[in-house]
C-alpha cells in the first residue's frame, strides 16, 4: 500500500544558458513503514524530487508534468495554505548539513516548539513536556537542558539528532531525508541510521532516504530507485537489486563500491560524466557511457520493464533477451 | 555569566577609546595657531590684558598641569566656560542637549519603526513593485540633502496645508498659558510627567517635521541594510527549513529570518544617531530648533575653544554608548556573538 506515489514529474529551471531538464519523467511510489532509498551521481536528480514533494523548489524551478499522489490528494494541485499544513505536519524534511538548518539563533527548544505551535495543539505548559520527550526519543543525551542550548553548542550528530526531533514534532507520516548523513563522520552517520530505522519501526513512518552512498541503501533501505539524468533507470527491493542488479549503470555503480580486502586495487569507475540537463536526451541517457550500448539505445529512450517480482529496469539489453 | 563578562570587556575598551579622545581634543586646543586668552579678552585686547588673562585661565602653566586642571575639572562634571558669552557650558548644554536628542532620538525611532518592516518586505519579495518603489524612496532619502526637504516640507505642511508649525519646539501660547515644568529637558517627558497635556500636544506637533525630516537619512539606510540582509538570510537553509516544516510566512519574516537579518541596520543606524547630535545641524537653523548642532556651530564660528572640545567630548560619548548598546543587542540576538 503506497502512502506518496510520483507519477510521470518533470522539472526544469530556468537558467541564463536556457532551460534545464532536471526531472524527466519520475515515477516512484513509496510504501506506508518502508524506508525507500532514492540514489544517484549528484546532478541526477535526487534532491530535486525530494524538493517537488514538499513543494518547496527555487523560484526559477517549474513543475512542467506529472502527479505527486498523497492521500488521495494531489500535491501539485492543493492550494498554498493547505500545503503549509502538510509540510512539517503530514511530510516533514530532514537536511543534509544540520548546522546550517538549524537557525543559530534560536534554542532547540524554541525551534521545535514553533513547529509544535504551527500544527500540534498542545497548550503552552505541555509543550515544553513535549519537546523534551521528543529530544529524548532521538537519544539525545540531558533533554531537559537540550532545550534551551543554542545549535552551536551542540556537535554535528546532536545537530542532527536535534534536526530529526524537530521533524518528529507533529508526527509526520512521511519524512524525507535528504543526504541526512552526508555532513556527519562516519561513526556519527551509524549512529543517525540506526535511529532513523529505529524511529521508522516505531512509529511506523515511511522514509525517502535520499543519499549518493548505496552502502547506507544497503543497510538503511527496504525499496531503492535508481536515478539518472533525471529518469528511473532501475528500482526494486534492495535485496533483488543488490543480488541481481540489471541496469548497466546500477551495476556501474555497484562495481563502484571499494571492496572489504580489495585494498590496494584501483576502484572501477564508470567512464564519462552525467550529461548536462541543458541539452535534450535523445534515446537513453546512459548511452555514451555504457559499455553495452546498441544502435537503438542511441535513438530510443527504453520504458521501465518488469525484471521479476517488483523489479524494474529501464534497458533495451533486457528487451533484447525477452522479446529475440 | 558569559553575558556578564561579555558586557564588562565592552566597557573596559570603551573607556580606552574615552582617554583616547580625552587626550587627543586637549592637544588639539592647545596646538592650535591661536590665542584663546586674546580671543577671551575681546576685541583689540593690550597686552597686559592678555597676559592677566592668561594667568586667570591657567595658560601660563606648563602643559601637563594644564591637563591635569583640565582633568580634574572633567572629573567634577564642569566643562568649562564659554571664551565668547562667558557662560556656563554645562549651562547650556542642559538646555541644547535634550532639545537635540528628543529631535535625534524621534527621528531614529521613526527610521526603525517604519524602516524595518519596509525592509523585510522589499527583501522577502525582490523585484516586485513594493521592492521598487521602496528603493527609489530609500536611496531619495539618503541623497536629498536635509536642508532642501527641510523647506519643502515647511512650503507644504506650514503654507500650504497649515497642518503644523514652522519651527521652534513650542509655541508661544504654551510658554504663556501652560508651561512645561523643566525637569529632563526633553518637552515631551516633561510635560507628560506633570500631566500637562495641552503643552505635550503642542510639543509634538512641533517635533513631527523636523524629525521626519532627519528621519529621512536613517530611515534608507535602515531600509536598504535590512532589505540586502534579508535577502541574504531568506536564501539560508534554515529558512528553507523552516518552510519545510509548515511554518507560517509572518513567522518565518519577522521572527526566525528579521532576528538574523536586523544586525547591520541597527549598527548603521547607531552611528547615524550619534552623528545628528551635531549633524542635525541645517535642520536644527530652518527648524529655529535651539539644539547642539547650532550651539556647536556658532561655537565653531567664535573660535570658542572650549565649547568645542566639551561638545566633541559628549558626542564622542554618545558614539561610545550607542556603539556599545548596540553591542549589547547583539550579544543578546546572537549568542555567539557572547564569546567573542
Amino acid at each position: 500500500m503506497a502512502i506518496l506515489t510520483v507519477e510521470n514529474l518533470r522539472v526544469q529551471f530556468k537558467t541564463p544558458y536556457g532551460a534545464v531538464y532536471a526531472l524527466r519523467g519520475i515515477d516512484l511510489a513509496l510504501a506506508k513503514g518502508d524506508i525507500l532509498g532514492l540514489v544517484g551521481e549528484t546532478g541526477c536528480g535526487k534532491s530535486v524530487t525530494g524538493r517537488s514533494i514538499i513543494r518547496l523548489l527555487d523560484e526559477n524551478a517549474q513543475i512542467t508534468d506529472g502527479k505527486i499522489i498523497f492521500e488521495d490528494n494531489d500535491l501539485l494541485q492543493v492550494d498554498d495554505a493547505e500545503m503549509r499544513r502538510i509540510r512539517g505536519n503530514r511530510i516533514a524534511m530532514i537536511f543534509q548539513d544540520p548546522a546550517a538548518a538549524l537557525n543559530p539563533l534560536f534554542t532547540i527548544g524554541q525551534q521545535i516548539n514553533d513547529v509544535l505551535r504551527a500544527h500540534a495543539s498542545e497548550a503552552r505548559e505541555d509543550r515544553r513536556n513535549r519537546i523534551v520527550e521528543l529530544l529524548a526519543s532521538v537519544g539525545l543525551p540531558d533533554p531537559a537542558q537540550m532545550v534551551d542550548v543554542y545549535p552551536h553548542q551542540l556537535s554535528g550528530g546532536q545537530q542532527q539528532r536535534a534536526m530529526i526531533a524537530q521533524s518528529l514534532a507533529a508526527e509526520p507520516d512521511v519524512i524525507i531525508a535528504d543526504e541526512p548523513t552526508t555532513a556527519l563522520d562516519v561513526t556519527i552517520q551509524a549512529q543517525i541510521l540506526d535511529l532513523l530505522r529505529k524511529l521508522q519501526r516505531e512509529r511506523a513512518i515511511s522514509v525517502i532516504l535520499i543519499t549518493h552512498d548505496l552502502g547506507i541503501v544497503a543497510e538503511t533501505c527496504q525499496h531503492v530507485v535508481v536515478l539518472y539524468a533525471g529518469r528511473v533507470v532501475e528500482q526494486g527491493s534492495v535485496a533483488a537489486i543488490f543480488a541481481d542488479p540489471q541496469h548497466p549503470y546500477t551495476r556501474g555503480l555497484l562495481a563502484a563500491l571499494p571492496r572489504p580486502g580489495g585494498r590496494g586495487a584501483d576502484l572501477k569507475v564508470i567512464p564519462g560524466s552525467v550529461p548536462s540537463g541543458l541539452e535534450r536526451i535523445v534515446g537513453c541517457a546512459f548511452a555514451p557511457r555504457c559499455e553495452h550500448v546498441m544502435e537503438r539505445c542511441r535513438q530510443q529512450q527504453p520504458a521501465l520493464a518488469e525484471m521479476g517480482s517488483a523489479h524494474l529496469s529501464a534497458c533495451f539489453l533486457h528487451a533484447s533477451a525477452q522479446y529475440d | 555569566m558569559v553575558y556578564l563578562s561579555f558586557l564588562l570587556r565592552r566597557m573596559g575598551l570603551s573607556v580606552f577609546v574615552l582617554v583616547g579622545v580625552l587626550i587627543l581634543t586637549f592637544i588639539v586646543s592647545r596646538v592650535i595657531p591661536s590665542n584663546p586668552a586674546a580671543l577671551y579678552a575681546g576685541a583689540r585686547p593690550r597686552p597686559e590684558q592678555v597676559e592677566e588673562i592668561e594667568k586667570k585661565l591657567g595658560l601660563d602653566k606648563p602643559l601637563t598641569e594644564q591637563f591635569r586642571v583640565y582633568l580634574a575639572d572633567l572629573l567634577d562634571g564642569d566643562l568649562g566656560e564659554s571664551y565668547h558669552s562667558r557662560r556656563s557650558i554645562n549651562t547650556d548644554l542642559s538646555i541644547f542637549l535634550p532639545a537635540t536628542l528628543e529631535l535625534v532620538i524621534a527621528a531614529v525611532v521613526i527610521a526603525l519603526v517604519f524602516g524595518i518592516p519596509i525592509g523585510t518586505l522589499a527583501g522577502a519579495y525582490p523585484r516586485s513593485p513594493f521592492d521598487y518603489a521602496t528603493r527609489f524612496v530609500a536611496i531619495a532619502g539618503v541623497s536629498v540633502p536635509s536642508f532642501w526637504l527641510a523647506l519643502i516640507a515647511q512650503s507644504v505642511f506650514f503654507s500650504q496645508l497649515g497642518w503644523l508649525p514652522l519651527g521652534s519646539r513650542i509655541s508661544r501660547d504654551a510658554t504663556l498659558f501652560y508651561p512645561i515644568a523643566a525637569q529632563t529637558g526633553f518637552y515631551l517627558i516633561d510635560a507628560a510627567i506633570s500631566g500637562n497635556w495641552d503643552a505635550w500636544f503642542d510639543a509634538l506637533h512641533h517635533l513631527i517635521l523636523p524629525a521626519l525630516v532627519l528621519s529621512a537619512y536613517p530611515l534608507g539606510v535602515t531600509i536598504r541594510m535590512t532589505q540586502a540582509s534579508m535577502l541574504e538570510v531568506l536564501s539560508e537553509t534554515y529558512i528553507t527549513a523552516a518552510r519545510a516544516a509548515g511554518l507560517s510566512r509572518p513567522v518565518i519574516l519577522f521572527k526566525l529570518a528579521l532576528k538574523n537579518a536586523i544586525m547591520p541596520a541597527l549598527t548603521v543606524v547607531g552611528l547615524s544617531f550619534a552623528y545628528s547630535i551635531t549633524g542635525a545641524f541645517l535642520v536644527e537653523v530652518i527648524f529655529s530648533w535651539p539644539g547642539v548642532g547650532k550651539y556647536v556651530t556658532e561655537a565653531v564660528l567664535n573660535v570658542d575653544f572650549p565649547v568645542i572640545i566639551a561638545v566633541t567630548l559628549v558626542v564622542t560619548v554618545f558614539y561610545i554608548g550607542v556603539n556599545l548598546a548596540v553591542d549589547l543587542i547583539q550579544a543578546l540576538l546572537d549568542p555567539r556573538v557572547r564569546l567573542i
